[in-house]
């Protein structure tokens, strides 16, 4: 089920995402050592250090455009008649827009989508549908373009999740929007997936941080997972070739991590390429990889065929009218192909994996045992003394696989911090991630139950204030990230290659117990350090001065008193803990002075800053700068 | 002093007004109210708060009590059974322009930067539109306009015609003090004549003094005329009986740095489609028209501090919005004026 379903529509058009690119370096959010500069438009391959390439982001996730290129009913393209095909997907046209947030300078590739609101409506904008679009994270970020260039404008990533407090218009005009109605009545939700690629990141375009959006609604069934497909889960091996730059992930066969469906009531299979498909141009057209043959693979050796057996399904044609490579088609199909099955298709698939190849080089399968593993939710802010329960799903075949073991480890390997001394573009040094490891616990493994759902249990700590600065003597960034990997216990389920972005990532706040009352003193810092990191700030008041954030008590009580799910709320980063949090409430209340707290500037990360070496290429964005210091990066 | 065509008060004069004309004539004043407000925010948004922190405080000050003419306008017609129409293309007044029925021989509004001087002197312009009523001017007028005063004199009379009996019970979709600051909630003819004086006194003082009936500072004209006179008006001490007397220009200085004044155009909007002058402006619209939208379910039923809180997130964002496109930001090379137009749909960049 899901947006994979018979009942769907797919969308195309932009997206904006404005953030803000300040927080980028780590070191920044060192309060003693921040310079001016660090809030300027990066300049010739930065130099000097500078704000990166949007220091005046605010954050905004916009949807831009977007129409919808089809819909199917039963798995049947609806007629041109039916109204929903003139409407239109868009963001809130009641509320600000919603938010994209990383989840830590350490831990830049998780970014959320927060407080957006995506709606249907029709092309004067009147809603038909809308709903809260469940916050989530991106996965199976890769070097989607391969022509020239390189870096964030040639990144493609995903994001799936759940559109929840669905209210409908009258939408009896539409029989495909009356069906999706139906079929939401169950849970209340719709399923949403979307993929986005070719952002511009040329301050002086059109389209500066906007780029290209494909995606696909469609109901979301009881009990499944917000954020994942119980389905068909194919596996990408990264290249071992030494002449392609990897940025994010360069999968071998050059086809990305992407999920099927097997509609068996309908005998239909739904293959999802809207984010697995390499274009040449960030955006562009998808490149032609020769037409995607979908088969059953059966390894049982014959003397014919002594490497086992490919059962043709059907194609997925390059080109021609319904061709991939064709420019209508993505925006038409959002990347999603379905084929027919046969009964004994169907009957082998019960045991069987699926694999889909293209011209030579191009392969793409599920893992030979047909099993995966991965949680649903895989993003966590966790205080002191917290837990939380997350459900990991275990599936085979694109079934829940239930009773079998699932292990749980530490695994820092893609969190981001300083691996040599060559730093640049970084003005500093970044803490060292994913310690102390006693902060964080949790059970070493779970069964997985009938519905094939093992449930990891993660106990918070304090990390204390290792990210703070200067042999922690100066304030910092606050808590700790870790990672936890999920693993099939038995080794036998675990053969296919690892995904290197499957796993769950945790931003532990550091315990902060402030003077009572609170004063200037305890929440200067804080403050300060979202006046260094958020320059948008400056347009309402200074986030540094005492006598301006007392003169704006009133909505930054508004603001901070939000819960972080309104799109309003600040922090928009979502990084402030629940124990600062109700500190800073508690000072607006009453906004004592305090003594004057600020420590002396220090003065070495204005002579020790790095330079960019000569010949250096220009920066290439602030996903690819984070992703190169991953503590491991992908393996050639 | 601006004038108003005289069919505003269509039917208000009628010694038995109709409810309707006077639903109609609130719903004017709604229109009226907020008219003001993107020319106020434009010119506001023009300055650069580093260079001219006085100027900005005065402007912000005024932007703040329209928003408040607005509730007040719309709590009255909401008493009165009442839906202020706020959400529609018609709503928003077209720039360059008349204001809402006023009469655009007398005066056509733009958008402009701030400016003391020039072609389109905008605080000219604000000054024209909030100056007090002088009767000897008002005798010698031809008798198809009226002054905003005389407006709202006619529709406090006319809601007094129609009695008590008018207002519903219990009064519906009130924004009150307690969402807004200085609001009234409207119950009957008292507090909706309170309303109605509460926006005369604000916008033009009384006879009597420059300062607010409600509120602590001085009605809009005086507090302009310190931005024109270069000095806060202030009290003077020991002055004599006539409000003349009793205040001046001599306070601190209110100076205009005109290097502080970010190079918008006068009448913006017409940007090329797919320029980042368009994708700026667009989102600025689509960001507009969502306040209408909230405003328009605020004053119509949903009248929670969640709604006024999406609300005032929604002016945040405009504000930020307006300030980095006007200021150059994100390519200093590009400043763009917002249009202030309806925009439902947000189109690709």
């Amino acid at each position: 089920m899901s947006y994979l379903n018979p009942l769907r529509l797919h969308f195309s058009g932009q997206f904006q995402t404005n953030v803000s690119t300040v927080n980028n370096d780590a070191a920044h959010y060192d309060n003693a050592a921040f310079q001016a500069s660090y809030q300027d438009m990066e300049g010739d391959r930065m130099r000097p250090p500078n704000g990166w390439f949007n220091p005046q982001g605010d954050a905004a996730y916009r949807l831009l455009g977007c129409t919808i290129g089809s819909a199917f009913v039963g798995g049947a393209a609806v007629p041109s008649s039916d109204p929903v095909l003139g409407c239109i997907v868009a963001d809130s046209d009641g509320s600000v827009p919603g938010k994209l947030v990383d989840l830590d300078p350490e831990q830049q590739l998780v970014s959320e989508i927060w407080g957006l609101q995506v709606r249907v409506a029709d092309s004067g904008g009147n809603t038909l549908m809308q709903g809260d679009f469940e916050p989530a994270a991106f996965i199976d970020i890769w070097d989607r373009a391969t022509g020239s260039g390189g870096g964030d404008t040639n990144a493609g990533a995903m994001y799936q999740s759940v559109l929840t407090n669905l209210t409908w218009g009258d939408v009896s005009a539409s029989n495909f929007l009356t069906r999706l109605q139906q079929a939401a009545a169950a849970t209340g939700m719709l399923s949403i997936k979307f993929n986005m690629d070719g952002i511009n990141m040329d301050f002086t375009a059109p389209d500066f941080m906007c780029g290209r959006i494909t995606g696909t609604i469609g109901p979301a069934a009881p009990d499944e997972p917000e954020h994942l497909v119980i389905g068909r889960q194919f596996m990408a091996s990264p290249t071992t070739d030494p002449n392609i730059q990897v940025n994010f992930f360069v999968p071998a066969g050059g086809l990305n991590f992407c999920v099927a469906w097997v509609d068996a009531d309908n005998a239909m299979l739904y293959v999802d390429l809207g984010n697995a498909l390499s274009t040449d141009i960030p955006g562009g057209t998808l490149n032609d990889l020769g037409d995607l043959t979908v088969s059953i693979y059966d390894p049982i050796a014959t003397p014919v065929d002594p490497a086992g057996t490919m059962i043709t399904i059907g194609t997925i044609p390059a080109t021609g009218t319904n061709g991939y490579s064709d420019p209508s088609w993505y925006p038409t199909t959002a990347g999603i192909a379905t084929l027919p099955l046969t009964s004994d298709q169907l009957t082998m698939l019960k045991f069987r994996i699926l694999a889909i190849s293209g011209n030579a080089g191009i392969l793409i399968a599920e893992a030979p045992s047909g099993a995966f593993l991965r949680a649903d939710g895989f993003v966590y802010r966790m205080s002191p003394t917290q837990t939380q329960s997350i459900n990991v799903y275990a599936m085979q075949y694109g079934q829940p696989l239930a009773g079998t073991s699932v292990a749980f480890t530490l695994d820092p390997s893609q969190l981001q911090t300083q691996q040599s001394p060559d730093q640049w573009p970084f003005v500093g040094a970044a803490p060292d991630v994913a310690i102390p490891t006693t902060a964080i616990t949790f059970n070493g493994s779970a069964p997985t139950d009938s519905n094939g759902i093992a449930v990891l249990e993660v106990a918070a700590g304090d990390p204390g204030k290792v990210r703070w600065f200067n042999s922690g003597v100066d304030y910092g960034i606050d808590g700790q990230i870790y990672g936890i990997r999920a693993a099939f216990a038995d080794s036998s389920l675990q053969d296919g290659p690892v995904n290197q972005w499957n796993f769950i990532s945790f931003l532990l706040w550091s315990g902060f117990t402030p003077a009572n009352p609170v004063t200037w003193t305890d929440v200067q810092p804080i403050f300060q350090q979202y006046a260094n990191l958020y320059p948008v700030m400056l347009r309402f008041l200074n986030m540094a001065s005492y006598d301006d954030v007392k003169a704006h008590s009133g909505l930054l009580s508004l603001a901070f008193g939000l819960p972080v799910s309104d799109p309003n709320s600040m922090p928009v980063t979502r990084d402030l803990s629940p124990a600062k949090r109700a500190a800073i409430l508690a000072w607006l209340q009453d906004p004592l002075p305090g003594e004057a707290p600020a420590p002396a500037p220090r003065a070495l990360a204005a002579a020790g800053a790095p330079q960019a070496p000569p010949g250096a290429s220009p920066p290439r964005g602030g996903k690819a700068a984070a992703a190169a210091r991953r503590l491991v990066l992908q393996a050639r | 002093m601006i004038r108003l065509q005289r069919s505003m008060i269509a039917g208000l004069e009628d010694p038995s007004p109709s409810l309707q004309s006077v639903l109609d004539a609130l719903q004017q004043a709604i229109k009226l109210e907020h008219a003001t407000i993107p020319l106020y925010l434009y010119a506001l948004y023009s300055l650069d708060p580093t260079k001219n922190a006085e100027i900005v405080a005065i402007i912000e000050s005024v932007v703040v009590e329209e928003m408040l003419h607005m509730t007040l306008s719309s709590n009255v017609l909401n008493a009165l059974g009442g839906s202020p129409e706020i959400n529609k293309p018609g709503f928003i007044p077209t720039y360059p322009g008349a204001l809402p029925g006023g009469v655009e021989s007398q005066l056509t509004v733009h958008l402009a930067p701030f400016s003391m001087s020039g072609p389109v002197d905008q605080l000219q312009t604000f000054l024209t539109i909030e100056a007090p009523e002088d009767p000897l001017v008002f005798s010698a007028v031809e008798d198809d306009t009226i002054t905003i005063g005389e407006f709202y004199d006619a529709v406090s009379a006319s809601i007094e015609a129609l009695g008590e009996g008018a207002f519903l019970n219990p009064s519906p979709n009130q924004v009150g003090p307690d969402l807004m600051w200085q609001s009234v909630v409207v119950t009957d003819v008292a507090t909706a004549q309170q309303a109605i004086q509460t926006i005369v006194d604000q916008g033009e003082g009384t006879s009597t003094s420059p300062l607010e009936v409600v509120g602590a500072g001085y009605a809009h004209y005086y507090r302009f005329m310190q931005i024109q006179k270069g000095h806060l008006l202030v009290p003077v001490e020991g002055g004599g009986p006539d409000p003349e007397d009793q205040y001046a220009y001599t306070g601190d200085p209110v100076p205009f740095d005109p290097t502080g004044v970010y190079g918008v155009p006068v009448d913006p909007g017409g940007y090329a489609a797919g320029s980042a002058a368009a994708f700026a402006n667009d989102n600025f619209n689509y960001t507009y028209t969502s306040l209408l939208n909230a405003l328009h379910d605020l004053f119509n039923g949903n009248s929670s501090q969640d709604q006024m809180n999406v609300a005032i997130g929604l002016m945040m964002s405009l504000k930020g919005q307006a300030k980095a496109m006007m200021s150059g930001i994100p390519n200093p090379a590009v400043l763009v004026g917002p249009s202030f137009q309806y925009q439902p749909v947000n189109p690709a960049a």
